[in-house]
C-alpha cells in the first residue's frame, strides 16, 4: 500500500513534467482538430459570421468533386517517389558504407539537399528542367533526343518532375538511416553466405535487404505520411499547375481553404485525407509481418 | 497488441497535428516576410506614456519604402495626436489570409487597402469593412467620378478608391521606329497588336510580353462587356470573342513565336518587366506599376522612349469592350476598431493628397482635390525625356469606360486551368472554351 501511494507521487510528477506540452497539444492541435471535424458539417467561409449546419452536403460534393479525383490520382503519383528513394537510398548507403574514396564529403553532399530551404531547391530544379534552354533538355538533345519532355511545363510531365525533386530531395535522409541500419548488420553473417557461395547481388538482397527491413518499414511509413502531407516544393515550383496537374491533395485543401476561405469544405477534404493516411499505416502495420523481420 | 495501440493512438495525433501545423506553418512564413513593421514614428517611445495619443494602424501592399513610408512620416508630424503605423502584407493568399485573421480576430488593423473586388467583397462579409456612404462629410462619388462606383457593394462603399488604375501596353519607342511603325491608334485590335508583333520580333527580342497581372485583360475586358452570364443564366465563357482572342495568343505563341510559349513563360518565372526594360521584348502589357522600375534609370538602366497603346480589343467592331483601369486601392476603415473617427480623418487625408507621395511609383491619386499636374510632375520627375508624351496623355492620362472584375476566385482558376490546356496543346479551342463554361455554370449553380 505504501509502495503504491509513492508511485502516484512519482506519477504525479512526470505528470506535471509533460504537462506544458500537452496543453500545447491539446490547445493548438487536438482542439483545432475537433473543431475542424465540426467544420466539415458547415459551409464556414473563413472569417464570415454566418455559418449553417449543412449536413452531409459537403461529403456529396467532395465524391462529386472532378478537382478532387485529380487530386488523388495525383496524390498517388506522388507518392510514388517514396518506394523509389527508398531503394536508391539504400543502394547509396550500400556504396558508401564500403570504403571508397572522400566517403565523409560524399555522404554530406547526398545530405546537402534535406538541410537546403526548399525554395531555393525549388528554384534550381526549375532552372534544371527549363524547357528550351535548361541543362537537362540540353543534354538530352546532345545525346539525340530531338524533343525532350517540358518536365513542369506540360502537364503530362510535371508531376513526375516533382517525384524526381522529391526523390533527390528524400535521398539523403534515407541514406543516412540506412547507413545506420547498415552498422548493425553482423560481418559474420556476410562471411558465412560467402563461405557458402552466395554472391554480391544475393546477399544485398537476401540478407541485407531483409536484416535492415525494420528501417525500410519505419522509412515507408513515415515517408508515405510525409509525402501525403508535403507541398512546400510543390507550391515553390508549380503551384499546382499547369493547369492543375499537380495539385495533390493537400494542395487541394490548402487552396480550398486559403486561397478561396471554404473551410468547410477544405475540413471535409482534410479529414479524408487524415482517413487515407490512416488506413494506409494500418495496412502497413498488419503487412509489416510478412516482410520485416526484426 | 498493447504497443500497437499506443503507437496508433500516438500515431493519429502526431498526423492531424501535423496536417494542422503544415497549415499553419506556412502562414508563419509568409507572415515572416510580410510583417517587418517599418513605423519610423515608433522610435517616439512615449506612444504609450501620454493618454490622449491615438494609435493607427494601416494595411496596405507596397512596399514601405516605395511611398507609404513617406505618406505616414508627413502625417504624423502634421497630426502629433493621431500616429499612423503602416504594416506591409504581401498581396497574395498568404499575405491576405494574414490580414483578414487580423482583422476578424481584432488585431491591430484600423485601416486596410483591398486590391481587388472579390477581397473586399469577404471583408464586407466578414462584416470588418465600415460603410463608409453613411459618412456625411466626404461624399465618393462626387470627389472619386463615376468610376468610383464600380466599387459599390450592394450600392454602398465599404472601400474608397483611392487611386487611378490603369493597363496597357508599353512599347519600346525606338525599335518602333526602327521598324517604321507608327504609334497604334486608341482604337486597335488584337490583329493589328499580332501583326505588330510579327514585325517586332527579332532573335532575342520578343515581339509581345505579357505580365501576369495583364494576361486575362482582354478576356475579362471583353466578359465585363458581355456580362457573366446570358439572359437564361447560362454562363458566356464559350462566346466566339474569347475565342477569337485565345486563337490570337495561340498563333502568335506557336506559328508567329512573337510571344513566349505559355510553358516557357510560366515555368520560368520570366521577369518581364526587366526584359521590357532591358530591351528584350518590344511590347509589354502591363499595369503602371511598372513605372516603379522605369522610372529606376539607375537599377533598370535604358535608353530608349517608352510610349504607350491601349490594351487591344478583339474586333474592330467589338461593342461593350471596357479597359481595364478604373479606379482601385480601395481604402477601408475596420468597423471593429475602437478609433474609427480618427480612422475615418487619415483615410481622408490619405485620398485627397496625402497619397501624393506614392505618385512617384505609379499610384496616382483619383480625388478631384488632388492637382493631376502635380500628381503627374512627381510621376515623371527627372525622367521626363523617356516618355513619348503624346501617347503618355492619349493612353496613361486618357479615360476609358473601366471594369473591376467581380468573378470569384474558384471561376477564375478554373478558367485558367483550362486556357492553360489549350495553351500547352493539350486540348483543342472548342472543348476549351465548353470546359470554361461548363465549370463555371457548375460553381454558379
Amino acid at each position: 500500500m505504501k509502495r503504491h501511494s509513492w508511485m502516484r507521487k512519482q506519477q504525479w510528477a512526470g505528470y506535471a513534467f509533460i504537462l506544458p506540452n500537452m496543453v500545447g497539444i491539446l490547445l493548438f492541435f487536438i482542439i483545432p482538430a475537433l473543431f475542424s471535424f465540426g467544420l466539415m458539417f458547415t459551409n464556414y467561409q473563413f472569417a464570415n459570421p454566418n455559418v449553417s449546419f449543412t449536413g452531409l452536403d459537403n461529403l456529396k460534393r467532395m465524391f462529386q468533386d472532378d478537382q478532387f479525383y485529380r487530386a488523388i490520382q495525383h496524390t498517388a503519383i506522388f507518392l510514388l517517389s517514396v518506394p523509389v528513394s527508398l531503394v536508391l537510398a539504400f543502394l547509396v548507403a550500400l556504396v558508401l558504407n564500403r570504403s571508397v574514396y572522400l566517403k565523409g564529403l560524399l555522404r554530406g553532399m547526398f545530405f546537402l539537399p534535406y538541410i537546403s530551404s526548399g525554395v531555393a531547391v525549388a528554384f534550381v530544379w526549375m532552372l534544371l528542367f527549363q524547357p528550351s534552354h535548361g541543362p537537362i533538355n540540353e543534354a538530352l538533345r546532345w545525346i539525340g533526343i530531338a524533343s525532350p519532355p517540358g518536365w513542369f511545363a506540360d502537364s503530362d510531365t510535371a508531376m513526375y518532375a516533382i517525384d524526381i525533386v522529391q526523390v533527390w530531395f528524400m535521398l539523403g535522409y534515407n541514406m543516412i538511416i540506412y547507413l545506420a541500419a547498415l552498422q548493425e548488420v553482423s560481418a559474420e553473417q556476410m562471411e558465412a553466405a560467402t563461405i557458402d557461395g552466395a554472391g554480391k547481388g544475393t546477399i544485398t538482397w537476401k540478407i541485407v535487404w531483409p536484416l535492415v527491413s525494420p528501417t525500410t518499414f519505419l522509412l515507408l511509413v513515415t515517408g508515405l505520411i510525409m509525402t501525403m502531407k508535403s507541398f512546400a516544393i510543390i507550391q515553390a515550383i508549380t503551384q499546382g499547375g499547369p493547369s492543375g496537374s499537380t495539385t495533390i491533395l493537400s494542395l487541394y485543401v490548402y487552396k480550398t481553404a486559403f486561397s478561396y476561405y471554404e473551410m468547410g469544405y477544405a475540413s471535409t477534404v482534410s479529414w479524408f485525407l487524415f482517413a487515407v493516411i490512416l488506413v494506409i499505416t494500418i495496412v502497413q502495420w498488419i503487412g509489416q509481418k510478412r516482410w520485416v523481420h526484426y | 497488441m498493447r504497443k500497437s495501440k499506443w503507437w496508433m493512438a500516438s500515431m493519429s495525433v502526431v498526423l492531424t497535428a501535423g496536417l494542422l501545423a503544415g497549415c499553419g506553418g506556412n502562414g508563419d512564413a509568409k507572415e515572416g516576410g510580410a510583417s517587418s513593421p517599418s513605423g519610423s514614428s515608433e522610435s517616439s517611445g512615449n506612444s504609450g506614456s501620454s493618454g490622449s495619443k491615438t494609435k493607427l494602424t494601416l494595411w496596405g501592399a507596397v512596399p514601405a519604402e516605395a511611398g507609404p513610408q513617406a505618406v505616414i512620416d508627413a502625417w504624423n508630424s502634421e497630426n502629433p495626436d493621431i500616429e499612423v503605423e503602416y504594416l506591409r502584407y504581401v498581396n497574395d493568399d498568404g499575405g491576405n489570409l494574414k490580414l483578414d485573421t487580423a482583422l476578424m480576430t481584432g488585431q491591430d488593423a484600423d485601416l486596410f487597402i483591398s486590391y481587388s473586388l472579390t477581397r473586399l467583397q469577404k471583408r464586407v462579409d466578414a462584416g470588418v469593412a465600415l460603410d463608409l456612404s453613411a459618412k456625411t462629410d466626404y461624399d465618393i462619388d462626387a470627389q472619386m467620378g463615376p468610376d468610383a462606383a464600380l466599387w459599390k457593394i450592394d450600392g454602398k462603399y465599404y472601400g474608397m478608391p483611392t487611386k487611378k488604375n490603369m493597363s496597357f501596353i508599353w512599347l519600346n519607342k525606338q525599335m518602333l521606329d526602327d521598324a517604321g511603325l507608327p504609334i497604334p491608334p486608341l482604337d486597335w485590335t488584337w490583329d493589328d497588336l499580332k501583326a505588330y508583333a510579327a514585325k517586332l520580333k527579332k532573335d532575342n527580342v520578343y515581339g509581345l510580353l505579357q505580365h501576369d497581372s495583364s494576361y486575362t485583360a482582354t478576356l475579362d475586358g471583353t466578359i465585363a462587356g458581355l456580362g457573366d452570364t446570358n439572359a437564361e443564366g447560362k454562363s458566356n465563357f464559350n462566346n466566339e470573342l474569347w475565342k477569337s482572342h485565345l486563337q490570337t495568343l495561340h498563333d502568335m505563341m506557336f506559328v508567329d513565336k512573337s510571344t513566349p510559349e505559355y510553358g516557357e513563360q510560366l515555368t520560368s518565372k520570366m521577369p518581364v518587366d526587366t526584359m521590357f526594360l532591358k530591351g528584350e521584348a518590344a511590347m509589354l502589357s502591363a499595369g503602371e506599376f511598372i513605372f516603379r522600375n522605369a522610372n529606376n534609370l539607375a537599377e533598370f538602366p535604358h535608353d530608349f522612349q517608352i510610349a504607350f497603346a491601349t490594351v487591344p480589343r478583339v474586333t474592330a467592331d467589338q461593342k461593350d469592350f471596357k479597359y481595364p483601369g478604373g479606379l482601385g486601392d480601395a481604402l477601408s476603415v475596420n468597423a471593429k476598431s475602437k478609433n474609427q473617427d480618427a480612422a475615418w480623418k487619415f483615410a481622408k487625408w490619405y485620398a485627397d493628397g496625402g497619397m501624393l507621395p506614392m505618385a512617384s511609383g505609379g499610384r496616382l491619386p483619383s480625388s478631384k482635390s488632388v492637382s493631376s499636374d502635380e500628381a503627374i510632375k512627381l510621376l515623371l520627375q527627372g525622367v521626363e525625356n523617356m516618355y513619348d508624351v503624346d501617347s503618355l496623355n492619349k493612353v496613361v492620362f486618357g479615360s476609358f469606360e473601366s471594369f473591376q472584375l467581380s468573378i470569384p476566385q474558384q471561376v477564375i482558376d478554373a478558367r485558367k486551368e483550362e486556357y492553360e490546356k489549350y495553351f500547352l496543346n493539350k486540348q483543342d479551342l472548342d472543348t476549351t472554351l465548353a470546359n470554361m463554361a461548363k465549370r463555371h455554370e457548375e460553381f454558379i449553380k
